[in-house]
């Protein structure tokens, strides 16, 4: 079977201010070449700190970021190839919910009204139509139909995001993409969301491409998971394989520096496997492995020779030494 | 034998359009030297303010303390003149704020930030608390400390900046150092790094630490007692194993419960229904009632009072009355 999403050596680049007149402008390579499959019906999570591009490949595979190269299969069809047109009859099928479901609420439209205008945007049904669908959706995602009038500040954060999602499914989408979608919300309030999106995806078949940079958190929303560093895709697999066994020192790394209620102070923890530092810029990455300078595993050959994905026991891990950690 | 640091019973309101709301109320704890308080609790629980009133922070209007007591070596801090608690400030208590870039001064370089607290606090010239501005630099963990000393807040990364804090913070060997979510801004590992060294430090000063948080992997790794906090209140408090292992409260069991960990294939989380209500709503009982699963009558109309019933300390009429 074809998988819904396919992406293949996405690229992106975006241009930097030139620092002098005659100078060369900068470019920064968020987003190096980074290969993916999402299967339909599956939630495939991508992981990695700050800055390390998974915004980016998100916004890139739903073509609201450009690509400086790579393909983005759709159901087989390349989202890059596709004219204005094209593109616009498959956003339908594409949608997303943010952080921050505050910001991205117009404060002074009503929420029916807000959950209502992608189909007012794509002409889909009659407003009566529409707006049943929009009473649907509100019972679908656990609002009352008494709160259709309201306004976004009438909202708590967890039903800004209920309404955020409900927006988000007005179009019957085949693909959600999450990009941080419970962060903001205190943990009762994350797991009330957390359930919402696992019973929806089970009700609607519908795919995630969810970022996260709570390790808990995906591996109890995903199926697969990928893991990024400095614009690439280091390790990726099944969550219960990468959680588990990881291969590449920096999901170890990851991993043990996620805090966790099985390590206990009264129980003497010590963290055992330790990294230093910071990542390094994106703008001039080092020429061999991105995570060479903070790994406890690096040899010569690290900083020379990029590593490529390939399958180890269990996930794929781009790495010269992949392995267990010696812990 | 009294705690280093030891809230009594302290009440802080604030004045809003809703009238004056109670942000803390009969608010005890205590800590300390050598040992990791845990603070935790959602959003507003009143953690910050909980900090902010041992450090004689609290902006008052709209703030007062308007009872209880705060006590630092059995020193009364309430009331206490204001030269007094700016002594205090930054000497035998320091503090750790969420966002350092908040707290540094964008203007000056960071190694004149951290001698300027030293000279408040010790008697030595700028060139000696330069010095030292240094060596605590290094001693955080700062790569080339004599360079980065000379750099200004901004050219730093923002777990540097973190350490940056934590090195002013510690530079007069603070008794009692409060961090207020330290690491939320950060990465996981840099997370790491910061709890690494805060540890590093209390074994090399035997400092008493708060560490407030909302993370329970982050109490559970660092904290030996923890206090759970709803709605301005105490609910439950006890060791972190304690806590954990065995939740009293509702509310703490719930919040247990409903963290995705790493190492569990859980189908559904456990929820809490409902959210905390606002302050100006909480009324004569409970304020989680309205969300438990435990709730009679006399929830709704009876505070519960924090008191160990069995195995540790929680405020919960159903506890009590040994139903839950
Ligand atoms: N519009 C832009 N112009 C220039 N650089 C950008 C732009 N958007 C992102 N970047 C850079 O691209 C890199 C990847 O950013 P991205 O937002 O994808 O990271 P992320 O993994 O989503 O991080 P976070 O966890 O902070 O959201 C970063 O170095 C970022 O500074
Ligand atoms: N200046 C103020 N005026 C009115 N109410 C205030 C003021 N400052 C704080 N509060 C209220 O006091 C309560 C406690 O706030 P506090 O900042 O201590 O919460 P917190 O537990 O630190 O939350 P967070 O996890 O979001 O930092 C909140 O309900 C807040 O709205
Ligand atoms: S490739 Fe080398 S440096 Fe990179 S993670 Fe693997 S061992 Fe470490
Ligand atoms: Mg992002
Ligand atoms: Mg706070």
């Amino acid at each position: 079977m074809t998988a819904l999403l396919d992406v293949r050596d996405l690229t992106v680049r975006f241009a930097l201010p030139k620092p002098s007149f005659f100078a060369e402008r900068p470019h920064l390579e968020a987003v190096r070449q980074v290969s993916f499959t999402l299967e339909a019906g599956h939630a495939l999570g991508i992981v990695g700190e700050s800055g390390s591009g998974k915004t980016t490949t998100a916004m890139a595979a739903i073509r609201l970021t450009r690509a400086a190269g790579g393909q983005v299969l759709f159901e087989g069809q390349d989202l890059l190839d596709l004219d204005d047109e094209q593109m616009r009859q498959r956003r339908r099928d594409v949608q997303l919910i943010f952080q921050d479901p505050y910001s991205s609420l117009n404060p002074r439209a009503r929420v029916v009204d807000i959950v209502r205008e992608p189909m007012d945007l794509m002409e889909i049904g009659t407003p009566e139509e529409r707006l049943e669908r929009v009473r649907e959706l509100f019972a679908l995602v656990g609002l009352r139909p008494d709160q259709l009038n309201l306004f976004p500040h009438q909202f708590s954060g967890g039903q800004r995001q209920r309404i955020s999602i409900a927006r988000a499914l007005t179009t019957n989408p085949k693909l959600l993409v999450c990009d941080e979608p419970v962060s903001a919300l205190d943990v009762a309030i994350q797991a009330q969301i957390l359930n919402l999106l696992a019973e929806l995806k089970e009700k609607l078949g519908l795919s995630y491409l969810f970022i996260s940079h709570d390790l808990g958190v995906v591996r109890h929303v995903c199926d697969d998971v990928a893991v990024m560093y400095l614009g690439k895709i280091v390790e990726s697999g099944p969550v219960q394989a990468l959680f588990e066994a990881p291969q590449h020192p920096y999901t170890q790394a990851l991993l043990a520096a996620a805090p966790s209620l099985a390590r206990r102070k009264s129980k003497g923890y010590v963290r055992p496997l330790k990294v230093s530092g910071d990542p390094p810029s994106p703008i001039n990455p080092p020429p061999g492995c991105a995570f060479a300078d903070r790994c406890p595993k690096a040899q010569d050959v690290c900083r020379q020779t990029p590593p490529v994905l390939q399958p180890v026991a269990g996930t794929q891990a781009a790495c010269h030494f992949p392995g267990p950690a010696d812990v | 034998m009294s705690a280093l640091l030891e809230i009594d019973d302290l009440r802080v309101t604030f004045g809003t359009r809703y009238g004056e709301v109670t942000a803390l109320d009969s608010v005890s704890l205590h800590v300390d030297a050598g040992e990791t308080l845990g603070v935790v609790g959602e959003s507003g629980c009143g953690k910050s303010i909980t900090a902010l009133s041992v450090m004689g922070l609290i902006p008052q209007p709209p703030g007062k303390i308007a009872g209880g007591s705060i006590r630092l070596n059995g020193e009364e801090l309430i009331g206490a003149n204001p030269a007094r608690l700016r002594g205090l400030r930054g000497g035998d208590v320091a503090m750790i704020f969420q966002e350092p870039m908040t707290s540094l001064n964008p203007v000056f370089t960071v190694g004149d930030q951290i001698a300027e607290a030293i000279m408040l606090h010790q008697n030595v010239d700028k060139a000696q608390a330069l010095k030292d501005a240094i060596a605590l630099l290094d001693r955080v963990g700062i790569p080339s400390p004599d360079a980065r000393a000379r750099d200004y807040p901004h050219q730093l990364s923002g777990g540097m900046r973190q350490r940056v804090m934590i090195a002013m913070a510690v530079s007069c060997r603070p008794k009692v150092l409060i961090a207020d979510e330290p690491t939320t801004a950060l990465d996981v590992t840099v997370q790491a790094q910061i709890f690494d060294l805060l540890n590093e430090i209390q074994r090399d000063f035997g400092a008493a630490i708060v560490l407030i948080t909302h993370d329970m992997g982050a109490i559970s790794e660092m904290a030996d007692r923890v206090a759970v906090m709803y709605a301005g209140r105490v609910i439950e408090e006890a060791s972190a194993d304690d806590v954990l292992d065995y939740p009293q409260h509702p509310y703490a069991r719930g919040l247990i419960d409903c963290i995705p960990a790493l190492g569990r294939d859980d189908h559904r989380l456990a929820e809490i229904p409902g959210v905390v209500p606002p302050l100006h709503l909480l009324g004569a009982g409970c304020a989680f009632a309205e969300r438990c699963a435990h709730k009679q009558d006399r929830c709704g109309l009876e505070k519960p009072l924090l008191a160990a019933h069995g195995h540790h300390p929680v405020a919960c009429h159903g506890i009590e009355e040994g139903r839950i």
